[in-house]
This record gives C-alpha cells, sequence and structure tokens, in this order.
C-alpha cells in the first residue's frame, strides 16, 4: 500500500467529480427529490374516509349516530343517499370509499335494549385503508352512549409511533432506501465509465495496486454518500419533524458502516459490468428494487414466508432498516443494535473481499 | 535473458472467443531498439501492444519484459514502462498540469523529480502556455502530446505506443516524434504501432501483422523495397479515354492485386513488372502511368495474396434508368429550439456527382441529409432533391432516394435474400419486378454469396455490399451514404467505391456524409461543413488553392488548415 499513489487517484477522483455537473445533480439532488416524493407519496394514514350514508330510521337517536360521525376527524361524509342503489352507485365512481346503512328500527331497538346492527359497506380495493376504516367505525359505533356498559374493556397504547403517523415510519426506512440507490450508482458508475473509454488500460499499465486502487476510487464516492446521508437525515429532522428518539452520533456511526457496504457494492457490480449502461441496470436489480421490497421499507419482513425472509436476508438494506428505525423511534442504544451493525461489517468486508478478488487490473 | 535485452515473446497467443487474435508471435527486442508494428485494422496490433505491456494475459505462450513474466510479475514491469493507448488516455475535467501530475504521482516520482521534468516536457510538447486548461478543451495534437508526456514523465525504460499518429494534424505528428527521438538518445526502447508509412521509416525494424500472424520481421527499408515498382498511379484524359473504359481495361489486368480508383486517377498495387507495358496494349488512348508513392496499406494488399481480377464485377447490366438529377439547396436552415443544426446552406451538387460531405461530430451533415430523406423539418430556404421539393409530406420524394449506412440498415436476424426481399417490398416492388431489382443490384454491388446466409453471418464487408444492393433496388437518383467503409479492409473498401464510382458515372448522384477523410479522397467534390454552416466546398485542388496550399496536399492538411481558418474567422467576430 503506498500512500503517495492512493491519495494521487483519490485527488484525481475528487476533481473529476466535482467538476461533473451530473454526479453532483446526481448525488445531491436525487436524494432530496426521493425524500420529498416519499416522505408525502407513502401516506397510509386514513383521515377524511369519504363516506356515505342512509339513514332509513330517520330518528334523532340514529341522526344522534351520524353526527358522531360527521364530527370525526377520520371522516368527512360525501352524501347522504336515499336508497342502497345510490350508494352502490357512489361507491363504484370512487365517490366514497365505505357506506353505512342505519336500518329503520334502530332507535327502537335500541331503547328496548335490543342488539342493534348497523350495515357497514367498505371499498375492499385497498386492503389497508380498509381494514383501517373499519376499525375506525368499529370505535365510533361502539363508542355510542349504551343504556349498559361493557364489563370488559380494552384500554390501547401505541408505542414507538403513538400517534401512528406514516411519515414517522417512512423517513427513517428512507435512509435506508436512499443510501442503497444513489451511492453504489455512483460509484459503478465512475469506475465503468473509465473501462469504457479506455483510459483504465494507462492505470492498469502502472504501478498502482488494486487495493491502492480501491481506496483512491471508493473514499470521495464514500464521502459523497455520508455528507447524503446527513443531508437527508436533517431534512428528515427539520422538515418531517421526525422524532429523535436515540442517540443521533451512534445513528451517524451506524450510517458510516452503511456507506461503506453501498460503495462496496459499486464496486462488486463495477467489477462485473463493462458498459455503463449494464451497471446501471445491474445496480438497479441488485440495490434499489429488493431494497424497496425486501428491507421491511414498506411491507414488514416478519410476515412474508418463509422463504423470502431468508431471501430477504440477502440485502443489507434490511438491517440498516431495523437500526435506524430502532434508534430514530424507539431510541435503541449501542447494545441493542449491535447485532445488526455486526452483520454489516462482515456483509462489507465480504463484499470487499470478493471485489477485490475480481479487480485483477487486467484489460480482459 | 541478458541486461541487453528488454523483452522477448514466446510464442504468444491470445484468443477471445473462437477468434484467435495473436497467434504464435515470438519476438526478442533488445535495449535502445525502436520497432514498429504495422497491419491493418483487426490484425491483432493492439491486442499485441497489450499482452507485451502486460495488462493483458496471453492464451499461450509467454512474455518476459525486464526478466519479468508479464503474467504474473506485471506490476513489476509497469514500474518501468510507458504504455499509451489508443484513443482516449487523458481525463478531460482535469488541466494539463493536473493530467501530468496525476501520472507522475501514480508511477512514484518525487516533487523535486516532477518539477524538473515539467518544464522539460511541458516545453518540449509546446504545452507551456496552457496549463491551466482542462484536457478536454485541447485539440487533438495537444492531447496525444501530453498523452505522451503522461507516459515519458517516470522516464521509462520501455516505452510502448498505440498508433499515437492516429487522428493528429501533420505538424503535431511531427513534434510527437521529435519528443520520441530525444528520448531515444537515453536508451529508451520504443514499441510503436503505426499506420503511417513515414512513422515506419523511421524504426529499426518493423513487424507486419496480418489476421495476427506474424508475415515479415524486417527493415522498414527492405518492406519498401517490396513495393519498389508496385504501385502505380494511373491518370487520364477523360475526354479521350472515359473512366469507366480505363475501368474495365484495368480490371483485365492479371496480377493486379488492387485498383483504387480516384476521381482523377486509378492507383494499382500489382505484382506484374511489365505492368506499365500491359496497359498500354490494353488501352492505346491517351493515359500517364506513373510509379506512385507506396503506403503501408499497399504492402497489407500485397500481402493479403488476393487478386482484385480474380472476382470480376459484372456491371454490365447497369444503367437501365437515366438519372440526371442532383441536389440543390438555398439557404437551407434547420432549428431544434434554440439550436441551429443547419445555418443557410446554398450548395449545389450536379446529377452524377460523387461529393462528400464532411465536418466533425456535430457539424449538421445528418441533420442536413436527414432533411434531404424528408425526416427533418426545415426552418428556412429551400432544397430540392432528385426534382422533388424537400418536405416531410412528399411522398415522390422518398422514391428517389436512396440511403446506406453499414451499421443500421440490415435486419441481422434475417437472410441475405430476405433482407432483399423486404427492401424491394418497402419501394413497392412485387413479383417479377421486385426479382429483377434484386438480381440486378445484386450483381452491381457484386454480391457472390449465397443468399441463404444469415446477415449476421456474413463478414463486415460482404454485409456492406448487401446494405448497398438493398439501398439501391429501386434504383434512385440520389444516393446518400453515411460512412460508408469505416472498418472494412482495404481490397474490399476498393471494391466498394469501384462500384460507386460506376455508378456515379452512370448519373447517379451520390453523397457521402464521413468523419475519414480517407473516404473522402474518392469523392469529386468536398463540402466542409462546422458548426452547421458551409465553410468552403470544391474540388481537391480547388479547395488547395483557395486554403493557398500545394495542389498535391494530402486530405488531412486540407481539412485541418480549412477548419483551422474557419476557427479564427468565428473567433474574430463571427466574420466569414
Amino acid at each position: 500500500m503506498n500512500y503517495r499513489r492512493m491519495t494521487a487517484l483519490l485527488t484525481k477522483e475528487t476533481r473529476e467529480l466535482v467538476r461533473d455537473p451530473v454526479t453532483i445533480v446526481l448525488a445531491a439532488i436525487m436524494p432530496l427529490i426521493m425524500l420529498f416524493l416519499f416522505g408525502y407519496a407513502i401516506n397510509l394514514d386514513v383521515d377524511e374516509l369519504a363516506l356515505g350514508i342512509y339513514d332509513q330510521d330517520n330518528t334523532p337517536m340514529s341522526r344522534m349516530l351520524v353526527d358522531r360521525f360527521a364530527s370525526s376527524p377520520y371522516f368527512e361524509i360525501i352524501e347522504y343517499s336515499h336508497s342502497t342503489h345510490d350508494l352502490e352507485r357512489s361507491m363504484q365512481r370512487s365517490q366514497i370509499r365505505a357506506g353505512i346503512v342505519i336500518p329503520s328500527g334502530f332507535s327502537r331497538r335500541v331503547l328496548r335494549n335490543q342488539p342493534a346492527p348497523v350495515q357497514v359497506i367498505i371499498d375492499g380495493g385497498y386492503p389497508v385503508i380498509a381494514r383501517l376504516g373499519l376499525a375506525y367505525i368499529d370505535a365510533v359505533v361502539a363508542s355510542f352512549p349504551k343504556p349498559q356498559p361493557d364489563l370488559v374493556g380494552v384500554e390501547t397504547r401505541v408505542w414507538y409511533n403513538p400517534s401512528l403517523s406514516s411519515i414517522t415510519f417512512v423517513v427513517p426506512g428512507l435512509f435506508a432506501v436512499i443510501l442503497m440507490a444513489f451511492p453504489p450508482l455512483l460509484t459503478a458508475l465512475a469506475i465503468v465509465r473509465e473501462k469504457e473509454t479506455g483510459s483504465v488500460s494507462q492505470i492498469y499499465a502502472s504501478p498502482l495496486h488494486s487495493s491502492e486502487y480501491i481506496l483512491g476510487k471508493l473514499l470521495p464516492y464514500a464521502s459523497v454518500a455520508f455528507l447524503e446521508i446527513l443531508m437527508v437525515i436533517l431534512v428528515g429532522f427539520a422538515w418531517f419533524k421526525v422524532p429523535i428518539a436515540g442517540s443521533l452520533p451512534l445513528l451517524f456511526f451506524a450510517s458510516l458502516i452503511y456507506v461503506f457496504t453501498t460503495v462496496g457494492i459499486g464496486l462488486l457490480v463495477s467489477s462485473i459490468a463493462r458498459t455503463q449502461l449494464a451497471a446501471m441496470l445491474l445496480t438497479l436489480i441488485i440495490t434499489l428494487m429488493p431494497s424497496f421490497l425486501f428491507s421491511g421499507f414498506l411491507f414488514p419482513i416478519f410476515t412474508m414466508p418463509f422463504g423470502l425472509q431468508l431471501y430477504s436476508q440477502l440485502f443489507p438494506a434490511n438491517y440498516f432498516m431495523e437500526v435506524s428505525r430502532g434508534i430514530l423511534l424507539k431510541g435503541l442504544g449501542i447494545e441493542a443494535v449491535i447485532p445488526n451493525l455486526l452483520l454489516l461489517i462482515i456483509y462489507t468486508l465480504v463484499v470487499f473481499i470478493f471485489a477485490t478478488c475480481r479487480m485483477k487490473q487486467k484489460v480482459a | 535473458m541478458s541486461e541487453s535485452i528488454t523483452l522477448q515473446a514466446i510464442d504468444l497467443s491470445r484468443r477471445f472467443g473462437q477468434n484467435l487474435a495473436v497467434a504464435n508471435i515470438s519476438i526478442t527486442v533488445p535495449r535502445g531498439t525502436r520497432v514498429g508494428i504495422v497491419g491493418a485494422d483487426g490484425a491483432g496490433k493492439t491486442t499485441l501492444l497489450q499482452m507485451l505491456a502486460g495488462i493483458l494475459d496471453p492464451s499461450s505462450g509467454s512474455c518476459r519484459v525486464f526478466d519479468y513474466d508479464s503474467r504474473r510479475q506485471s506490476k513489476k514491469i509497469a514500474t518501468r514502462i510507458g504504455y499509451m493507448s489508443q484513443g482516449f488516455t487523458l481525463y478531460d475535467r482535469l488541466s494539463v498540469d493536473e493530467n501530468l501530475e496525476f501520472f507522475a504521482r501514480l508511477h512514484d516520482v518525487t516533487n523535486e523529480q516532477y518539477q524538473l521534468r515539467r518544464n522539460t516536457l511541458l516545453q518540449m510538447a509546446g504545452l507551456t502556455a496552457f496549463t491551466q486548461r482542462p484536457a478536454g478543451q485541447l485539440s487533438g495534437g495537444m492531447r496525444k502530446k501530453l498523452s505522451l508526456c503522461t507516459n515519458l514523465v517516470h522516464e521509462p525504460e520501455l516505452l510502448i505506443l498505440d498508433e499515437p499518429g492516429l487522428g493528429v494534424d501533420p505538424l503535431s505528428r511531427r513534434q510527437l516524434w521529435e519528443m520520441l527521438d530525444r528520448f531515444r538518445q537515453q536508451e529508451v526502447t520504443t514499441i510503436v504501432a503505426t499506420s503511417y508509412m513515414d512513422e515506419a521509416m523511421r524504426c529499426d525494424r518493423v513487424l507486419l501483422l496480418q489476421d495476427g500472424k506474424l508475415l515479415a520481421d524486417s527493415t522498414p527499408d527492405s518492406l519498401l523495397e517490396q513495393l519498389k515498382g508496385r504501385v502505380f498511379s494511373i491518370s487520364f484524359d477523360s475526354a479521350t479515354a472515359p473512366e469507366e473504359v480505363v475501368a474495365k481495361a484495368l480490371r483485365r489486368i492479371q496480377g493486379t492485386h488492387s485498383i483504387q480508383r480516384l476521381p482523377d486517377r486509378f492507383r494499382c498495387v500489382t505484382d506484374d513488372a511489365e505492368f506499365e507495358k500491359r496497359v498500354a496494349s490494353e488501352l492505346r488512348t491517351n493515359i500517364t502511368v506513373k510509379p506512385a508513392a507506396p503506403k503501408l496499406e499497399d504492402l497489407f494488399v500485397l500481402h493479403s495474396g488476393e487478386q482484385f481480377g480474380e472476382k470480376p464485377l459484372d456491371l454490365t447490366t447497369l444503367a437501365p434508368k437515366k438519372y440526371n438529377s442532383g441536389v440543390r439547396t438555398e439557404n437551407l436552415s434547420i432549428r431544434f429550439g434554440n439550436f441551429t443544426a443547419v445555418d443557410g446552406v446554398s450548395l449545389t451538387v450536379d446529377g452524377g456527382e460523387l461529393l462528400a460531405l464532411l465536418g466533425p461530430n456535430g457539424a449538421g451533415k445528418t441533420t442536413m441529409i436527414r432533411a434531404f430523406c424528408g425526416l427533418a423539418v426545415i426552418g428556412e430556404g429551400s432544397a430540392v432533391v432528385a426534382g422533388e421539393a424537400v418536405s416531410t409530406t412528399n411522398r415522390n420524394l422518398k422514391r428517389q432516394i436512396g440511403y446506406m449506412s453499414q451499421k443500421f440498415s440490415l435486419y441481422l436476424d434475417m437472410t441475405a435474400a430476405e433482407n432483399l426481399a423486404f427492401f424491394a417490398n418497402l419501394y413497392g416492388l412485387s413479383g417479377k419486378v421486385a426479382q429483377t431489382a434484386i438480381d440486378w443490384a445484386s450483381s452491381v454491388t457484386g454480391l457472390n454469396v449465397p443468399l441463404q446466409t444469415l446477415a449476421t453471418e456474413l463478414s463486415g464487408a460482404v454485409r456492406q455490399r448487401l446494405a448497398l444492393a438493398c439501398s439501391i433496388l429501386h434504383q434512385p437518383a440520389v444516393l446518400f451514404l453515411d460512412e460508408p467503409t469505416s472498418g472494412i479492409d482495404p481490397i474490399s473498401r476498393y471494391r466498394f467505391w469501384d462500384v460507386i464510382r460506376t455508378l456515379v458515372s452512370a448519373g447517379m448522384t451520390v453523397i457521402v456524409t464521413t468523419h475519414y477523410l480517407d473516404e473522402a479522397a474518392y469523392c469529386d467534390r468536398l463540402a466542409l461543413m462546422m458548426s452547421g454552416r458551409l465553410i468552403s466546398h470544391g474540388t481537391r485542388d480547388e479547395l488547395a488553392h483557395s486554403l493557398a496550399l500545394a495542389p498535391d496536399t494530402d486530405m488531412e492538411t486540407l481539412f485541418l488548415q480549412a477548419v483551422a481558418r474557419a476557427t479564427s474567422a468565428e473567433q474574430v467576430g463571427g466574420v466569414v
């Protein structure tokens, strides 16, 4: 390992990087765009659910029930129908997501202390929304004053994300996804570009060793990646008001490890691909796609079939996702995140060893 | 291996899949010698150089450089060599200084050494005034000189250069070799691949490669000796000896390796010692046969063993139709938003003329051809092609024009016959008419291969003939060719231009767009474009005259001078 040779390459890479407007945009703007897009787009919360009501009973008591829906922030009554047919048509046109039919005789039954069923129709096209909507409707109906209170009650308390807001859950996950999307791409492109133009043969024909080459190429891109994560955390905190329950320095430390995992993957891709196009596709397939689907970003891994759970362990976004959410939401300390950090370190080492072996410094 | 031997290769071979790029080459290079490697495109020059530099492992055989094995000790070799690859070797976003410093540090040159050598090298290369300029903004010649500097800064004992003169103006090329001569005095061993005769002549030894095999290892003088009395230039007076008559007569002469058909003369490489007498007896008219200055390409032609006369082209069926209409534009401008791709071009190409449209990338050549084909909307001015007004809606236009680009015009997964049938169909030919057209086009282009072969299995040269056949099926009045002969061996190239010039003499108008100056040499007139404008046009002699150059000035100098003049006019303030 020759320090002078390595820093020569490092200086050259840094200069090329800061003078390339495309790289700058890709490195600085794209993560922010992604953060804002996903921060706003991925919203699994239910509020102002469009509701249609068909009140057949039309008594003070049934109107009291309707008022409860009207005053709830979770619902917005779009229409008062006069037939089940109207309700059905509105549902088909997606004007309403749920319909409530209060049958005639509702108040009579309540007053006689008989069971008084209320019909709920819900659009199951979006299962998550449907399930949440049902639960909210249940809660409204259940809180309706009864002559005889229930003996057994449930007192719920949500931990880590008490307001159950999507942002709090999505943004810490986005850290893992964004870092998996851009740094490997930038790294792979930087190396493959030189292969494509042919200038790399000059480097092969120089005394520069593989380890010097790898460090000199990676350090600038690792720094860019680390700056990216700082920027994304800052914006997540300042703009999206994501709470930080745990220690920020610990999160930075974990990010640093993860940064090396991601640029290492870029290195591996560049040792396989010969053209920039191939590098781009390969990076997308092995980084971006799995980090969306198999990292627990949106779809929890513990509900997947066992085979897919094993498969998801192949992708490092998974480990960092646990660490990032653990620190930010649960306030976990070092002792709780160390297993995942160790996994990341091992993963990174394996990727680097593999890439170094493939980096033969020969033209073909 | 003794101290005095720099490099020794034994039985060196390299395979890429099925293809044997370099086959059993053995060479020994003593210290301080300069070895030239010559050969046609695809002869294996680059592969051989890469193996000698230790950056490509041989499939079999061995190579030792300074007594290190090129497979296992390539990094040991790397500290003592300079390797300059073909094409891009610099970093465009780094300045001249930054590029040089990067390579110096990469090769463990200390700061004191660097400061000393930097000044000497930059001065030698004439780059002292440009140290802060990004390499991407240097001219081709300056880039090559800087590349050489980056390979000399660590004072290597062995210098391996892959076509250093390619794409470099003659003046810079001379300076490049002056630098090499200076370093030669310090006993630097040099191995250089080249396609220029004058560069080969500067070497102690020349290796001639063909299809990966070492054909000859001799002094440059003995190579030149082989060509002595073999290369002739035949000029004729078209009034008494029409071009076509001379061409037919030359094709009849046995032992001729190549007939290169230029606008005002023919150039032949022959085995026949009595060539001059033979020509005189075949043609009793007013022609002059003179020995011509030999080129390296002549050597490849001579050694390929192929004879031009062996496969005479059947051109008797040509010209069933009389063409007489060319292309005429008046103040033609084409814009894409704010960008002006073609800027006020007025150009007249007569019927039966062969015109080369030259210019660097982005000059507007392709846009203009697209407009002629009815594929681009004309902003201002007008154009008439083969008597048809050019517009995107004129359907008659398409019947009058043919277009061929070597890369894109064929369907590789179809057979030659299917390709021909498809294009015949496209031009609205069917049944007997189509078959006649296919037969005619195949015979004109000398397409003498089984037509049931898949296009992908055809060699580049045959594929090119097939593409030409496809584009002239409907006997267009105007034919557009886009870099038609890039990457084709010399003899096939001569054959192709023979066909084209025959079509032209029958009255077809042909416009060639290219940035290979070699292709322009076959054309009657040249039109030079830059930044959308037509900067000059005329015959080669007319251009030379307007630039105050000698009439026989080579194409390269002509082109570079014209570009230089246009550039300086632009800088003065847009005054042309």
